[in-house]
């Protein structure tokens, strides 16, 4: 990685004589009549090796060091194994708060406001969260202010301070977020889709409420902080502009004396769904003038990063649905038809527990049933005959080549190396990736198509308005009768703020 | 380059609380992107910044069109046709050109006639014969007929065409981010390809400038009316903020929305598109803009090669030449929608790159983010707001200026604008701090630094710029920013936020769309009280014996000393509420007596 303006005399002398050759054969020879005809050099690319950047600090935890002087700022994060699976379920939302509030609350002797005018000053962008399942924090500043940028990002790590009157508008503010849970379809379809998918029990389907908000305080976020944000499961990734031993030094004196002393087990890995959905069409009733729509199921948990099946569904959801325009879903109901503006499938084999498949769009309500019957027309396709050469080619060459792209950046090389080590995804998934892509067949595809898209067992979720949804269109090609006999299931209509129903 | 990292410490300076932080200096530190550009015999510029290390080239193309080159009638013209230009070329797409071209002509012929049967439907319409011009159910015959007639054309032509090609090129290179984005001001093309592949870019992009085949152009018209329905019309204050933005510019033609009016949407012709392209995707109207592993000898040849082949356009693409006309007297609107009470206030100001543009830049900053006025006057600790922001907002002909903010609690929104009003006055009477304006002036520099990490935005900022007039931008606006001084906060802040060159929009969130909320009073209990509670103060208000209610409020008060500690606020809630009912009932028997 080099300056802007001031790359290496030898790329430069390098460059000049490949200008020189692209000058005199421009002269001579004509265009070629279809790109497929261009001829193009190898690229100049090396998979970075997860080693050439690995320390380990003196406290015993993981750091990945990549530095880029291209410009005068750094980049320090970390990873924490933590997570909503650990809060009590009668204070939800517990997790959560605690990552905005050791940002907003203040540190050490600074009030909320103070801290935020130093880090304001310094022009210091610093963050916290916690997630369903892990938590990060991460500072960018401009290196010449690394020092005084290290000691805030640190005090608000070790001695956050939870300021009471920041704790009050924060609580207020997420009560007026909680508000507005019904107003954008995609927020309702977003919670009713991890119901139907996951169940209500799991930890991660829990939602707040007033209530939850309300009974959370300073010492409930001061105990979660200091039961669980320890340096014990931290992983760290360090980018930009620093000189790697001496940022490693720094981050080792400001470790000093953080011990796990008090820190609470962290039972790993968290608590397994144990729902299975029930297949159907379910409609959460909404006046707007389009159908939101997702169709799909679980999947199953990863087993193997290594996995051919891991290779094989990207591979298969690529071009059944996620590939834009080159893939089946999009080409038939959008670009075809013109049903929808976005229109296509995820599938996910997830870490922790079963992940999911779904095909989603959304299309005004006369046509949101015609859509279905060309999403169910694709799913029963790719499950019963093989691929074609041309789109594998396609959906191959997408994933090998825009591979690099992966690397462009000190920050992304740091963090996804670093995520490797916080899944337990092996180095080797990236060293590989492009001879594993080449390795799936057409065969290996409709086997995983068989393996994990079952349309009987797909659940039909619909945020829109029903009595047009259901009609279908009026040159009568498709209505809502035509799935599950017909048969709807109505989700009530919650409150936003206890999501409780509305009598 | 001038890297900040020379940057001194200049100064200790005393804050709130006797926190001791330094000075970043100023003197020229600031960002600088070596950009080296060209431009072709035909009129069409590029801009190239050379980064080795990269093993991609994020590549765009911009054209200097959008929404406010379109007139009446063919509103989202300038969008639609940003998607037909993925349709592919003469030879991108299909298996038989001439053909292919054959069959769009009798399409269009098919199409005319569906435009004069809504012709003929819109003046039903007029005299009141039926509803709607274009309703689904109630098509007549004739319409029916001719869609038919059309699917048949579309179902040949699917025969010897090549299913979205020119996706499925780029994507099997290992080209990303293929996408293209529609401003008022601009259309961007944007896209990564690997290195070695810089090539394909010059290829596909000249192609479809030179050759474009506007196929598929009715079904993705409805794509894009889709799209309108997902962004504008599904959506809690989609359609509100069309309205004030039409409220807003009284004669310039950033007043309709950049999607475009439905019933123009409708209408809008394959012939009206290819007129379109011809005066605005002309070689002399364009600016490529390529940053990564690619060196300016390399990119000029390839550029020479592939889009010296298109001619200059025979005319020169127009100005927008229709200027704001004053504002003479405020403007209000009030609605109701699936949202949180809220308020935006507009103001006009100035277009990009205005000499008061940085000021007012300066001036937002002082007011945003939880160190800026607005969090500390409104929401931290205040019963008023739980956000509130301002964005300056400078297209190429004209600017404007945006506060919102979104109630709390009781909160409403007059509340919210006097809030505002309040905030306003104070930067209008006093200058602001050195301090406050060092914070900001250091945060705008770091941004500036920031903004040129990611390659690609860095390629999509240039586009931008040079699209609204001037790349340069991207490297002067730190120094501009740096000089702009409290007297220029104080004198942008007097000249352009007066009452009545402003638009005020009030929103109320809409009755029985949701639960009542509940009172913050009420959270700690269980979600079935609270509604109990929230149903008896209902029945409140069919009470009119204050005798009666003065003894429930006794009974409440009493019990308040009795129940656990999380419910006493929920007692205390229910008397206040019991109270104020009488107070109400006691007023108004007071005004009857006179």
């Amino acid at each position: 990685m080099k300056h802007f303006d001031s790359f290496p005399l030898r790329a430069l002398v390098v460059l000049t004589l490949a200008s020189v050759l692209v000058a005199s054969a421009a002269t001579a020879q004509p265009l070629p009549k279809h790109p497929n005809d261009l001829k193009y050099g190898e690229l100049d690319f090396d998979i970075p090796r997860a080693e050439q950047y690995r320390h380990t600090l003196s406290n015993g935890s993981v750091a990945y060091v990549v530095e880029d002087k291209t410009l005068p700022l750094f980049t320090v994060g970390v990873r924490v194994r933590v997570g909503s699976f650990l809060e009590p379920a009668d204070k939800v939302g517990l997790a959560a708060l605690t990552g905005s509030m050791m940002r907003l609350g203040g540190a050490g002797d600074l009030d909320g406001g103070a801290f935020d005018e130093r880090a304001a000053f310094l022009a210091a962008n610093i963050s916290s969260s916690i997630g369903t399942t892990s938590g990060r924090a991460s500072v960018n500043c401009l290196s010449s202010q690394q020092a005084e940028c290290l000691d805030l990002f640190f005090s608000m790590m070790r001695e956050p301070a939870f300021d009471e009157v920041r704790l009050a508008t924060e609580k207020t503010n997420r009560l007026e977020r909680l508000k507005q849970r019904n107003d954008e379809a995609s927020s309702i379809a977003r919670r009713e889709w991890q119901w139907l998918m996951y169940g209500k029990e799991h930890f991660s389907s829990r939602n707040v409420t007033g209530a939850s908000l309300a009974s959370i305080t300073t010492s409930d976020l001061a105990e979660f902080h200091n039961s669980y944000w320890r340096p014990k499961s931290m992983i760290w990734t360090v980018s930009g502009d620093v000189d790697t031993q001496a940022v490693l030094k720094a981050l080792d004196e400001r470790l000093a004396g953080w011990t796990n002393e008090g820190a609470k087990d962290v039972p790993w890995p968290p608590p397994v769904p144990r729902n299975v959905p029930v297949p159907g069409v379910y409609v959460a009733q909404k006046e707007i003038p389009q159908g939101r729509v997702q169709i799909g199921s679980l999947t199953a948990q990863r087993k193997d990063w290594m996995a051919k099946d891991e290779m094989a569904t990207d591979l298969m959801n690529e071009i059944l649905g996620g590939g834009g325009f080159t893939s089946r879903i999009t080409k038939r109901i959008r670009s075809d038809e013109g049903l929808a503006y976005s229109a296509g499938s995820q599938f996910g084999l997830s870490n922790y527990w079963a992940g999911q498949f779904a095909v989603f769009y959304q299309s005004k309500s006369e046509t949101v049933a015609f859509a279905a019957e060309i999403a169910y027309e694709e799913l029963e396709r790719i499950r019963t005959s093989k691929v074609s050469d041309g789109e594998l080619t396609t959906a191959k060459g997408a994933f090998r080549d825009s591979f690099p792209g992966n690397f462009e950046s000190a920050a992304s090389i740091a963090g996804l190396f670093a995520q490797d080590e916080y899944l337990g995804r092996p180095h080797e998934y990236w060293y590989t990736y492009q001879k594993r892509v080449d390795e799936v067949s057409a065969d290996d595809i409709l086997r995983a198509a068989k393996k994990y898209l079952k349309p009987e067992e797909m659940v039909f979720l619909v945020v829109g308005d029903w009595a047009e949804v259901e009609k279908g269109d009026a040159d009568g090609r498709a209505t809502m009768g035509q799935f599950f006999g017909g048969n709807a299931n109505m989700l009530p209509e919650r409150d936003p703020v206890t999501l409780e129903p509305v009598p | 380059m001038n890297r900040l990292t020379s940057a001194r410490l200049l100064a200790c300076v005393t804050l709130i609380g006797a926190l001791c932080v330094p000075v970043m200096a100023a003197d020229g530190a600031s960002a600088q992107v070596p950009v080296k550009t060209f431009e072709l015999d035909n009129g069409m510029k590029f801009l190239v910044v050379e980064r080795p290390e990269m093993a991609t080239v994020a590549a765009a193309w911009v054209a200097k069109v959008g929404s406010s080159d379109e007139r009446p009638g063919i509103t989202g013209l300038a969008h639609l046709f940003e998607h037909m230009m993925f349709k592919g070329t003469r030879t991108i797409g299909t298996t038989n050109a001439d053909r292919d071209l054959e069959i769009i002509d009798e399409q269009e012929a098919v199409q005319e006639q569906v435009r004069e049967v809504y012709a003929e439907l819109r003046r039903a319409w007029r005299l009141g014969e039926i509803e709607s011009p274009y309703d689904s159910e109630n098509r007549p015959e004739r319409l029916i007929e001719l869609n038919k007639e059309f699917d048949k054309l579309v179902e040949e032509q699917r025969a010897i065409m090549i299913k979205d090609e020119f996706d499925q090129v780029y994507t099997e290179a290992g080209a990303t981010f293929m996408n293209a984005f529609t401003s008022q001001d601009v259309t961007v093309y944007i896209n990564t390809v690997p290195a070695n592949k810089a090539e394909l870019w010059f290829w596909m992009e000249s192609d479809r400038l030179l050759n474009p085949v506007f196929r598929e152009f009715y079904s993705e018209r409805d794509v894009v009316y889709e799209e309108r329905r997902l962004r504008t019309e599904s959506t809690p204050t989609g359609k509100f903020n069309e309205m004030v933005t039409a409220m807003f510019w009284q004669s310039h033609p950033y007043s309709w929305p950049i999607v475009g009016w439905p019933s123009d949407l409708r209408v809008i012709s394959k012939a009206q598109a290819d007129q379109f392209f011809d005066t605005y995707y002309a070689p002399n109207n364009l600016t490529g803009v390529l940053v990564g592993k690619i060196t300016v000898d390399e990119a000029k040849q390839l550029a020479t090669r592939y889009f010296g082949r298109i001619p200059r356009g025979e005319i020169e693409p127009p100005d927008v030449v229709t200027l704001e006309m004053e504002q003479l007297a405020e403007k209000r609107m009030s609605g109701e929608c699936d949202c949180p009470p809220q308020v935006e206030i507009r103001y006009h100001t100035v277009p990009f790159g205005h000499a008061d543009s940085y000021a007012l830049d300066v001036l937002s900053g002082v007011l945003n983010d939880r160190t800026g006025r607005l969090y500390k006057a409104m929401i931290e600790g205040a019963e008023t707001a739980s956000s509130a922001r301002t964005r300056p907002d400078s297209g190429k002909w004209a600017g404007s200026f945006i506060f919102s903010a979104e109630a709390k609690g009781e909160a409403t929104p007059p509340q919210l604008e006097a809030g505002w009003e309040a905030v306003l006055a104070e930067l209008q009477k006093t200058p602001v701090g050195d301090q406050e304006l060092r914070r900001v002036k250091n945060g705008f520099l770091a941004d500036t630094f920031r903004s040129l990490e990611n390659p690609f935005f860095v390629m999509i900022q240039l586009a931008l710029f040079e699209g609204q007039g001037d790349w340069t931008y991207l490297n002067t606006i730190a120094d501009r920013t740096e000089a702009v001084t409290a007297e220029d906060v104080l004198r942008v802040a007097n000249k352009y936020f007066e009452p009545q060159s402003r638009v005020v929009a009030h929103y109320y969130r809409e009755e029985g769309t949701s639960a009542e909320p509940v009172p913050p009073e009420l959270a700690a209990l269980p979600a079935a009280q609270q509604q109990q509670i929230l149903g008896q103060l209902k029945q409140l208000t069919g009470m009119t014996d204050v005798a009666q209610l003065q003894a429930i409020v006794g009974q409440v008060e009493g019990q308040a000393d009795q129940v656990p500690d999380e419910m006493k606020p929920a007692m205390q809630f229910m008397a206040r509420k019991i109270k104020e009912r009488i107070a109400e009932l006691e007023s108004s028997s007071d005004g009857e007596k006179n």
